[in-house]
C-alpha cells in the first residue's frame, strides 16, 4: 500500500523552521503564548453520560454506559472501569479504520491510568452482589477531529461524561434475594456515579533544544516536537500519572515547572468542567417534568380537527403553485381536497395538518403550525446559523405568537399556553427547519388517492 | 382510524431535520444532520491517490467506514457500509477522478430509528462539502407498515420495534423545472424518479410495498427542498 503512505501528510522543512524561530520570541503559531491553553467548550449529548468536547480545532465525543457483569475473582466487591479510544480515520487522514495503531493505544492507557489508579470514579459502590453482579463502565472516546493534542481533550470529554452518566438503580429482590432487578428510569431516577475527584491531563511538547516547552501543541506543534509529557493532577494538587514515553531528554528543572504550570492549569479546567456539568444538570432537573407519559399526548390532539376556512383556501392556491412544478401527485391532493364527500373528518385533519401540529404537552417542537412559505423564507436566512445552535440546548421559550401568527382556531391558543405552562422551557432551535419538511400536500391516506396518484 | 404516535406526529409528518455543514477542520467535507434525535456525523476525505486491490482503476472508488456509538464494528455495520457505499456510487460522477479512492466516514451520535436514511442524508451533505462532483443527491426516507395497515413516515427507534415492517428509501432528489417538461420522461414515468436504494426489513404485501414507495417519493420531494435550501 505505498499509495497510501503517498497520502500521509508530512511536514515541510520550512513550516518546522518557521514554528522553532517562532518559539524564540515566545510565539506560537496560533498566536498563544508557550502556557497558554486554547480555548475550550464542553457540550452535553441528548441521553446521560454524552459529551462533546472542542479543544481549539480538536473535537472529541465521549459516551458512557454501563452493564451488569460478574466482577473479576480477585476483585469480588468492585465495579469495573473500561476505556476505549478510537481514533477515527474522520479525525486525520492518517488515522486508519480496523486495529488501534500505538497512539490509539496510549491515548487509551493514559487516560484508563488516569482514572483507575488514582481512584477517581468509586468502584466499591458499583457492587450490587459481591462475587456476582457488578456494574461495569464502559467509555468510548470518539475522537472526531485531530487538532492536536488527544490525550487532554479525550480526558476531558471522559470525565465530563462520567459526571453527567446515571446508572439504573437497581435493587435485590427474587425468592432468594439474589436476583437483580434494574430499575427503568421511568420507574426510578437513575443514579449517579460517584466520583472523588477529576485527574486533568494537561500535555507539554518539548520543541527543538534550549528547553524549549509548549502547552496544548497543536498538531503542527506535534509534528516539529521532540518529546512530549503529559501529567495528569487533579485540582487538589495530587499527581495521579506522568506519561513521557520516551523523546527528547529534558531537564529535571523544567519537569518540575511543567508540573507547577500544569496544577494552575488543572484548577482551571477543573473549575471549567464543573461549570458545564452544573448547568447541565440544572436543566436535567427542569426538564424531569418532560416525563409524562405518552397517553397525555393523545387527548390533546383532538381539537385539531377544526377546520380553518380561509387557511384552506390559501392551502389551496399553494397547491396550485405547486402543482404547475411538480408532479401529477400534487394536482391530484386537489381534486381531493376539492372532493369533500369522503370521510370528512379525517380528511379535515389532512387538509389543517399543515397548520398543525399535533401537540403532547411536553417538549415538543411540533406545537406550533407554521406558515409553509414563511419558513422558506426562515429557512434560507437560518440555516447558516444552525450549526453552533444545533449542538447547544437552547432553553429559551419559543415565540409562539411571533411564528404563528395562521392559527385561528381558539382550542389551538388554550393548547399553546397549556403547553406553555407545562413544560416551559425544552424547545430545541431547529424548529423552523424541520417544519419544512412537514409533507403538507401528502393526502394519501385513502384508497381512492392511489387510483388518482397511478 | 387514525394512528396516535407516541410524539403525536401524524402518520405523514417528518420528524423535525437539521443539518449543518463545515463542522470538522482536517476532514476534507464534513456535515451532520439529525431528524428528531437520530444524528449522524460524516466525514468525507478525498479523492486520494490509488484505488483498492480488486476496484476497477478506470473509475473513482469509494470507502465507506461506519463507527457505531458503542460497541464493536459487527456485521450489521458492515451491511450498512455496503448500503452506502453502493448507494454513493450511484449518485457521483465516477469518470471525473479516475483511479482514486473517496472515503466517507459516518459516525453515529445519536440512534432513534432511522439511521441508515439519516446516514445517506448526512453523506450527501458532505459529499457536497467537500466538493466531490455528483449527478445529484439523494434523499433518503424511512417509511413503516404498521400493524394494521397503515403507513407511518420516519419512524423512531420505539415505533420501529413495533411495526411490522419498515423500507429504508432513498431517491435522487428532483430537479426544478430548469430543464423544459417532458423531456426527462420514460414511459410516462419522469426519470430523475427512480428509485436508488430499498431496503426492507419485516413482511409486508406487494400493494403495501408499492404505498410506502409513492409516500417515500412525495416525503423525499419535501426532503429535497430542504436541502436545496440548505445547501446554498
Amino acid at each position: 500500500m505505498e499509495q497510501r503512505l503517498a497520502n500521509t501528510w508530512r511536514m515541510t522543512v520550512n513550516e518546522k523552521k518557521f514554528i522553532e524561530t517562532a518559539l524564540h520570541s515566545d510565539l506560537r503559531i496560533d498566536g498563544r503564548r508557550p502556557f497558554d491553553y486554547r480555548e475550550l467548550t464542553v457540550k452535553f449529548g441528548r441521553e446521560d453520560g454524552s459529551s462533546e468536547v472542542q479543544l481549539g480545532l480538536t473535537h472529541v465525543m465521549g459516551f458512557v454506559s454501563s452493564q451488569l457483569v460478574q466482577p473479576y475473582r480477585d476483585r469480588p466487591n468492585e465495579g469495573t472501569l473500561s476505556v476505549y479510544t478510537e481514533l477515527s480515520p474522520m479525525a486525520d487522514p492518517s488515522f486508519e479504520a480496523g486495529r488501534p495503531t500505538e497512539s490509539a493505544v496510549e491515548l487509551g492507557r493514559v487516560i484508563d491510568r488516569g482514572l483507575r489508579e488514582s481512584r477517581a470514579v468509586d468502584t466499591e459502590s458499583l457492587c450490587v452482589v459481591s462475587g456476582k453482579f457488578v456494574w461495569s463502565i464502559r467509555i468510548d472516546l470518539h475522537i472526531l477531529d485531530n487538532g492536536g493534542n488527544l490525550v487532554d481533550a479525550a480526558n476531558i470529554a471522559a470525565l465530563a461524561a462520567l459526571l453527567t452518566f446515571r446508572r439504573p438503580e437497581c435493587s435485590l429482590g427474587g425468592e432468594d434475594g439474589q436476583e437483580v432487578i434494574v430499575h427503568p428510569p421511568e420507574v426510578r431516577e437513575p443514579l449517579p456515579l460517584i466520583i472523588h475527584h477529576l485527574p486533568i491531563a494537561i500535555t507539554f511538547a518539548f520543541i527543538g533544544d534550549e528547553n524549549t516547552v509548549v502547552i496544548d501543541p497543536t498538531h503542527f506543534e506535534e509534528g516539529v516536537m521532540g518529546g512530549r509529557l503529559t501529567a495528569t493532577l487533579n485540582a487538589n494538587g495530587d499527581v495521579c500519572a506522568i506519561q513521557k514515553a520516551g523523546g527528547d531528554g529534558v531537564m529535571q528543572s523544567v519537569i518540575m515547572q511543567c508540573l507547577r504550570i500544569a496544577s494552575v492549569k488543572a484548577a482551571d479546567i477543573t473549575a471549567k468542567i464543573r461549570k458545564a456539568v452544573d448547568s447541565y444538570n440544572t436543566e436535567r432537573a427542569l426538564s424531569k417534568i418532560r416525563r409524562q407519559p405518552a397517553s397525555v399526548a393523545v387527548q390533546v390532539t383532538e381539537p385539531n380537527q377544526i377546520e380553518v376556512k380561509d387557511f384552506l383556501s390559501k392551502h389551496k392556491e399553494k397547491l396550485m403553485l405547486k402543482s404547475e412544478e411538480g408532479g401529477a401527485s400534487h394536482s391530484d391532493d386537489m381534486e381531493i381536497e376539492a372532493q369533500s364527500s369522503e370521510q370528512d373528518k379525517s380528511r379535515r385533519r389532512d387538509s389543517t395538518s399543515k397548520s398543525f401540529v399535533g401537540g403532547p404537552l411536553s417538549w415538543d417542537p411540533y406545537s406550533k403550525g407554521v406558515d409553509f412559505e414563511e419558513l422558506q423564507a426562515s429557512i434560507a436566512s437560518r440555516v447558516k446559523v444552525a450549526p453552533v445552535e444545533k449542538l447547544e440546548k437552547s432553553r429559551s421559550d419559543e415565540p409562539y405568537k411571533g411564528e404563528s401568527p395562521k392559527l385561528l382556531a381558539d382550542s389551538s391558543t388554550s393548547l399553546l399556553s397549556d403547553e406553555k405552562a407545562a413544560t416551559g422551557l425544552q424547545i430545541e432551535k431547529e424548529k423552523t427547519l424541520k417544519d419544512a419538511v412537514k409533507p403538507k400536500h401528502k393526502r394519501k391516506k385513502k384508497a381512492s388517492t392511489n387510483t388518482d396518484a397511478s | 382510524m387514525e394512528i396516535d404516535r407516541g410524539d403525536g406526529r401524524k402518520p405523514n409528518q417528518l420528524r423535525p431535520v437539521a443539518c449543518s455543514r463545515g463542522i470538522l477542520n482536517r476532514a476534507h467535507g464534513s456535515a451532520s444532520w439529525s431528524q428528531g434525535e437520530t444524528k449522524v456525523l460524516a466525514a468525507v476525505y478525498g479523492p486520494k491517490a490509488g484505488t483498492k486491490k480488486n476496484e476497477n482503476p478506470e473509475k473513482a472508488c469509494f470507502e465507506v467506514i461506519w463507527k457505531p456509538k458503542t460497541g464493536q464494528i459487527g456485521k450489521p455495520e458492515k451491511e450498512c457500509e455496503m448500503i452506502l457505499k453502493r448507494t454513493l456510487q450511484s449518485i457521483c460522477l465516477l469518470n471525473v477522478h479516475p483511479n482514486t479512492t473517496t472515503s466517507i466516514i459516518i459516525q453515529v451520535v445519536n440512534d432513534d430509528g432511522g439511521l441508515l436514511p439519516c446516514a445517506i442524508n448526512a453523506a450527501c451533505a458532505a459529499l457536497v462539502d467537500a466538493g466531490i462532483p455528483l449527478k445529484h443527491l439523494a434523499a433518503a426516507i424511512c417509511c413503516s407498515l404498521a400493524k394494521n395497515g397503515r403507513v407511518l413516515l420516519d419512524p423512531n427507534k420505539s415505533e420501529e420495534q413495533n411495526m411490522k415492517g419498515f423500507v429504508y428509501l432513498a431517491f435522487p432528489n428532483s430537479i426544478q423545472s430548469v430543464l423544459p417538461e417532458g423531456s426527462l420522461q420514460v414511459g410516462g414515468e419522469p426519470v430523475e424518479h427512480g428509485i436508488i436504494t430499498s431496503v426492507t426489513h419485516g413482511a409486508m404485501s406487494v400493494d403495501d410495498y408499492l404505498l410506502c414507495l409513492q409516500r417515500g417519493r412525495a416525503a423525499c420531494e419535501k426532503l429535497s427542498v430542504f436541502i436545496r435550501s440548505s445547501l446554498k
